[in-house]
């Protein structure tokens, strides 16, 4: 078989195969669209404020007020979420999303869990037997961290929540069981990447 | 003695202590000895017997397992108990098999508090799967060089790349296992241990050993591989 | 260029909550979308819900969507994403499905030939890796370029370009053995 009748071949049966399950997304746009209605009230505020900036045909003076609410209400929410925003600035830890990189490839890896009535939470894996490392939660919102460094490989691992295993970090390239139970895989790359 | 006499015997001298030093490097055999002593085993001989061959083996994971040992000693369960669990270790160092993912597994599952009936289940899985799947290399023409010795083949691979291919290759397959998965899925088992050789491609594994493995085994070595691990 | 400019109004509509301009969206890159998750998922039913979800997600987050970038790769990466938790969660939960061809009961008797190596080619692609799956149907189904594969699935252009090699390769000798079990 050539190289072309091969990638004619799988063209043309991808395309058969989604085109005899066409039915199955006939009314797609529909039942996509239910849903967002469905969902609508959670995201209504958002359209009574667009709806408010829009322009309108209405008299100048109408204008006017509806420019002057809108700045008001600007304003309001402006001041309510930059003391807001100040007040996490100094609080929160900074989580940088660029990990620290060595030169043989090591890398400082961010491990993250929210956890929010924990007393204790650790990580335990291949990288350190499976004893604990201990995270920490200085600023007490819930979120608790440890940055790891890690040489290029595969990392299994799961956290420990006062002493609970918990095996499933959604931030985890992949998920395996063993001995029953749920743990989390991480592959750290060459060149400082997650693979 | 003449002055080049007094040479030569200098430099035979430092030669024999250099090639003395990577013994004294590792962790001497007592402290094994003692580690086994503390649980203790009824077998010391047999396993230090097995451990000696296991430090004269490149890459041979010393220090973890002594910590294991030590880690076993501290665990509260009848000593016959946690003696079946580092015999099966001991057995693959003896079959000259790469022992590092067994005994992560074993500190995995103490972590876990696994019991130790189930702890030695899973230890002897995975080693069958470590024996399994060299041999299944080998029968596809895939070796391993005599440690020291060099290979201009392209399927003859330095022993540390090779014993690498089996762990990963054995880990996807036991991992799969145990998460239920079918050994007669062939296909599904291939894509589990293709999945996790392509992610470490380029990180911990050569390219081409892996591109090697991947175009010599098929689905049905795999399914054979892991019926006799699971039987 | 008309038809560019189109989608790019369709889009800011969107983002105004102009539901009937989504829909209109939809009605354009649901064959696109829906032929990608079977490619990937190899069932109906999962490629049906991840299209669903992949344009409920992209509604969602069209505030975060850069309308410099091609919306298509955007999108598409979004489905991506979808397929690879879905089926991560599938090889931890596995559920007795029918095999792919199985579904639809062609009746084997009227099988034209045609028809019957489709199945055939069907049956070989399911039993690809995802890693080698995954590039193909994007490069064959959804005709997108090396690069934007590599975007959609946040892998380097060259190891796209190996893979897609590999993954060839690999097919032909399925497809060779489902012809010829022996």
């Amino acid at each position: 078989m050539t190289t072309d009748r091969l990638e004619d071949l799988l063209r043309s049966t991808l395309r058969a195969e989604a085109k005899a399950a066409e039915d199955r997304i006939a009314d797609l746009e529909e039942r996509v669209l239910l849903e967002i209605e469905e969902r609508r009230p959670r995201l209504l505020w958002h359209e009574w404020l667009r709806q408010l900036l829009a322009p309108t045909a209405s008299s100048r003076f109408g204008q006017l007020v509806v420019v002057g609410a809108t700045a008001a209400i600007f304003l309001f929410v402006g001041i309510g979420i930059s003391s807001n925003l100040l007040r996490h600035d100094d609080a929160a830890p900074k989580l940088s999303l660029q990990p620290v990189r060595f030169a043989d490839g090591t890398q400082e890896v961010l491990f993250v869990l929210p956890a929010l009535n924990a007393e204790n939470v650790a990580v335990v894996g291949n990288f350190n037997s499976w004893e604990e490392t201990a995270l920490s939660d200085q600023d007490g919102d819930g979120i608790w961290t440890a940055s790891i460094p890690l040489p290029p490989g595969r990392y299994e691992y799961a956290f420990l929540i006062d002493g609970r295993w918990w095996g499933q970090d959604p931030q985890a390239d992949d998920w395996v069981q063993s001995f029953g139970q749920f743990s989390s895989v991480r592959y750290i790359g060459r060149g400082g990447e997650d693979v | 003695m003449t002055p080049r006499k007094h040479c030569v015997l200098v430099m035979m001298a430092s030669l024999i202590v250099t090639m003395a030093l990577p013994s004294t490097a590792q962790i001497p055999l007592h402290e094994f000895e003692q580690a086994l002593h503390s649980i203790p085993v009824a077998q010391v001989d047999s396993m230090l017997g097995a451990i000696e061959l296991g430090l004269n083996q490149p890459d041979f994971p010393a220090e973890s397992l002594l910590r294991l040992i030590d880690r076993m000693a501290r665990r509260p369960a009848p000593a016959i108990e946690r003696e079946a669990v580092l015999v099966v270790i001991t057995q693959a160092i003896e079959e000259g098999l790469p022992i590092e993912g067994m005994v992560d597994k074993a500190f995995e599952g103490l972590a876990r508090n696994v019991p130790m009936a189930q702890l030695e289940d899973g230890l002897r899985q995975l080693r069958t799967l470590l024996a399994e799947v060299r041999d299944l290399l080998y029968a596809r023409g895939v070796f391993s060089a005599a440690p020291g010795t060099q290979s201009a083949v392209a399927n003859v691979l330095p022993n540390t790349r090779f014993n690498l291919l089996v762990v990963h290759i054995s880990e996807a397959i036991d991992d799969y296992l145990s998460g239920g998965g079918s050994p007669f899925e062939g296909h599904l088992l291939y894509q589990e241990v293709h999945e996790r050789l392509v992610q470490l491609e380029g990180v911990i594994l050569d390219s081409e050993d892996v591109a090697l493995v991947l175009e010599r085994i098929d689905p049905s070595d795999l399914t054979q591989v892991a019926l006799t691990a699971v039987s | 260029m008309y038809r560019a400019q189109d989608e790019v109004s369709l889009l800011r509509a969107s983002l105004q909550g102009d539901t009937a301009a989504w829909g209109e969206i939809i009605g354009r890159y649901k064959d696109a979308v829906f032929g990608l998750c079977l490619g990937f998922m190899r069932n109906r039913a999962d490629a049906e819900d991840l299209s669903h979800d992949a344009f409920i997600r992209a509604y969602v987050n069209l505030r975060k969507y850069n309308l410099e970038r091609k919306f298509s790769t955007w999108l598409f990466t979004i489905a991506a994403n979808l397929c690879r938790n879905k089926l991560r969660y599938r090889r931890n939960h596995p559920t007795g499905e029918m095999p792919f061809h199985l579904q639809g009961g062609t009746d084997p008797a009227k099988v034209i030939q045609k028809e019957d190596q489709h199945a055939l080619v069907q049956q070989a692609i399911t039993k690809l890796p995802y890693s080698y799956r995954a590039p193909l149907v994007l490069r064959f189904y959804n005709d997108l370029s090396y690069r934007e594969i590599s975007e959609v699935l946040s892998i380097p252009e060259g190891t796209i370009k190996t893979r897609i090699h590999r993954g060839k390769i690999m097919l032909k000798a399925l497809i060779e053995k489902e012809r010829d079990p022996t």
